[in-house]
């Protein structure tokens, strides 16, 4: 296992928050490592700190102890501004309720990343078309998020993460706001990305059918990695809806 | 770090989805600037109103005022006395090498008639010095001479003012006007002086030798005088002018050591320098209230802003997930409240200037826009867009990602 491969190494990664007096160790010492190409999916039960995790991988916080390297380089100590650096750089995030900006095209929200990263105006411009096209909403450019649905703006949010081409895609609870038909649809996207481009993917998620798409499932409980297994056969998303989730009860096609 | 150019746009963009608050917000400073623009122009038209009036009066000019009586302890008004004369006027050209010219004044008023129309104005006598002193040239026909002087000619120049009202478009060189009841000959009319400061028309006059006025309207038998102009040779010899006018005249009239001048000198400097400060004080008041204005403005800007941050925290922290650094929020925000404060104060600009135009109209005043005014202003705006937008902004720069993403 080449250095190169490792995308994510977390050793020993402790948080711990002070609420009042009392000091709460959301997370007590978490060891992880993430391959190249992997899918991951990160479960647990809510307060199990798999938020909290979350926020430290995508650099959003910072551990109170412990090491963590991304893609070859030590991200634990960095200041805010270095981290959103890094955030720009390195990481898509997908976030649960979209979290696109109102009254802003599909465009100008893909192309808000690149800004950051100071890139002129025309090269911009036909990235952002390009991620826009390769989630399938390439007639949707200049639609606001209020004029598409759910499942398209989540589209728009992956097309965003996407754009910079991040070496991690970081998907907080993605299809926790859609329906079984739009999740289907994002999990396949996600999953087509994963599978074609070899796309490294971290999804936390609280749904256990959700998380049986992914290459790996890892469970976070009070603080601690509780188990970390490999999936043989992931679930194909989008494939079977009906047998994929008993609750849809084969209402769907 | 977020180009600029961009943080402008954003800023636009915010502005306009919320037009109404926007205009709510910036009046504050829309008033304080406009009020120092139109006060900026009262200021500096009256300021060149007193100025172009000190070298309508005569350059270093000095007035000499007959004495006032005192009555029973009660002092009445200055000139109310004859205690002034042609000789002491004369004394004064001729012993005082600080004095270039001395003009003699003795009014009278009259009422003029030329045919149907009739005029009631003020008749000055003086000799013929009074057209240097004053700097006062005739434009059209000439000035009486020395030779009507000693005559007592029933000639006279007349003002604009005059002129227009007994003449009108007809021709009133070598015309005849009675004066009260003497008839006098019109040789010449005197140059458009225009308004004093204290709105009185220098042209609503009519000038003529001294001793015409003296035996054939006044019928005096002294030589009294009401005025003595005194023209100094240089700015820097008014001060000693003054002083020996002072004794010069105090010798002449024996006044002993104990007693008060029985005249006063006055120096239209001072006058002038006394309606400056007037001005000054006016100035300083206005420009008070538009500081009161803009600061009220300023913390509109901040509150707005405030309110602003807290609309937005989610959309800062989408920004701030996917890279922005809190410079970049910085900088958006501040730009936004500069822009807000500017287009307050563009607008202001506007209002000023239509208000100082409006005012200058309807009040009869000068008014002088200048562009260091409108620098002033806009820089002023901007200035408080910076100020009072830099802690809203920081407080959107210091927002904790996961906290800002979460807000709802």
């Amino acid at each position: 296992m080449s250095a190169d491969e490792i995308v994510l190494e977390m050793r020993g990664i402790e948080k711990a928050y002070l609420t009042g007096e009392v000091v709460f160790r959301a997370l007590k010492g978490v060891d992880l490592t993430v391959r190249r190409g992997e899918f991951l999916a990160v479960g647990g039960p809510s307060g199990s700190g798999k938020s909290t995790l979350m926020n430290l991988i995508g650099c959003l916080d910072r551990p109170t102890a412990g090491q963590y390297r991304l893609a070859g380089h030590d991200v634990s100590g960095l200041d805010a501004d270095a981290r959103a650096f890094v955030r720009n750089q390195l990481i898509g995030f997908i976030f649960q309720g979209f979290n696109l900006l109102a009254r802003t095209s599909a465009l100008e929200n893909v192309e808000l990343p690149l800004i950051y990263r100071g890139m002129g105006s025309s090269e911009r411009r036909r990235r952002a078309v390009d991620a826009l096209r390769h989630v399938g909403l390439g007639t949707k450019l200049d639609n606001t998020p209020a004029q598409l649905s759910g499942g398209q703006q989540q589209r728009v949010a992956i097309a965003r993460a996407l754009v910079t081409e991040p070496k991690l895609l970081l998907a907080d609870e993605p299809t926790g706001n859609l329906d079984s038909t739009t999740t289907e649809e994002v999990l396949a996207l996600l999953q087509s990305l994963h599978r074609d481009q070899g796309m490294t993917i971290i999804m936390v998620t609280h749904e256990p059918d959700v998380a049986q798409c992914a290459s790996r499932i890892v469970v976070v409980r009070d603080g601690l990695i509780a188990s970390d297994r490999r999936v043989e056969t992931p679930r194909q998303a989008g494939v079977d809806p009906v047998s994929a989730n008993p609750l849809l009860g084969g209402a769907s096609s | 770090m977020i180009m600029w150019l961009m943080a402008v746009r954003l800023a636009l963009r915010s502005l306009n989805r919320n037009k109404l608050r926007a205009a709510l917000t910036v009046l504050g400073i829309l008033i304080g600037v406009a009020a120092v623009v139109a006060m900026t122009a009262l200021g500096d038209g009256a300021k060149a109103n007193i100025e172009r009036q000190l070298g309508a009066l005569g350059t270093n000019l000095l007035m000499v005022f007959p004495g006032s009586n005192t009555s029973g302890g009660a002092r009445t008004e200055a000139g109310s006395r004859p205690t002034l004369s042609e000789e002491d006027a004369e004394a004064i050209g001729r012993e005082l090498y600080s004095v270039q010219a001395v003009a003699p004044v003795l009014s009278a008023a009259a009422q003029v008639v030329v045919g149907s129309r009739n005029t009631a104005t003020r008749i000055q006598g003086t000799t013929v010095s009074y057209f240097r002193v004053r700097n006062w040239s005739v434009a059209r026909g000439s000035a009486f001479t020395d030779a009507d002087l000693r005559i007592s000619a029933r000639v006279c120049i007349l003002g604009e003012t005059v002129r227009r009202n007994l003449f009108d478009r007809g021709e009133a060189l070598g015309a005849t006007i009675r004066v009260g009841r003497m008839p006098c000959t019109v040789v010449g009319i005197l140059a458009t002086k225009g308004q004093g400061s204290f709105g009185n028309d220098y042209d609503d006059t009519i000038v003529m030798p001294i001793s015409t006025v003296r035996a054939r309207l006044r019928g005096l038998s002294t030589r009294e005088v009401n005025q003595v102009l005194v023209s100094v040779r240089d700015a820097a010899l008014m001060k000693r002018a003054e002083e020996q006018i002072t004794s010069l005249l105090r010798q002449r009239h024996r006044i002993s050591a104990q007693d008060e001048n029985d005249f006063s000198v006055g120096n239209m400097q001072d006058i002038m320098a006394t309606l400056e400060t007037t001005r000054a004080t006016l100035s300083a008041l206005l420009l008070s209230v538009a500081a009161i204005a803009l600061l009220v403005g300023g913390i509109g800007v901040m509150n707005i802003m405030l309110v602003s941050v807290t609309e937005r925290t989610r959309e800062i922290g989408i920004r701030l997930a996917i890279g922005a650094r809190s410079g970049d929020i910085l900088a958006q925000f501040l730009v936004e409240a500069v822009a807000l404060s500017l287009l307050g104060g563009l607008a202001g600009l506007g209002l000023g200037w239509g208000a100082g135009t409006l005012l200058g109209k309807t009040m009869e005043w000068t008014v002088t826009f200048s562009p260091s005014a409108a620098v002033v202003a806009l820089g002023t705006s901007s200035g408080i867009g910076v100020i009072f937008g830099y802690f809203p902004a920081r407080r959107a720069a210091k927002l904790d990602p996961i906290q800002a993403l979460r807000h709802e």
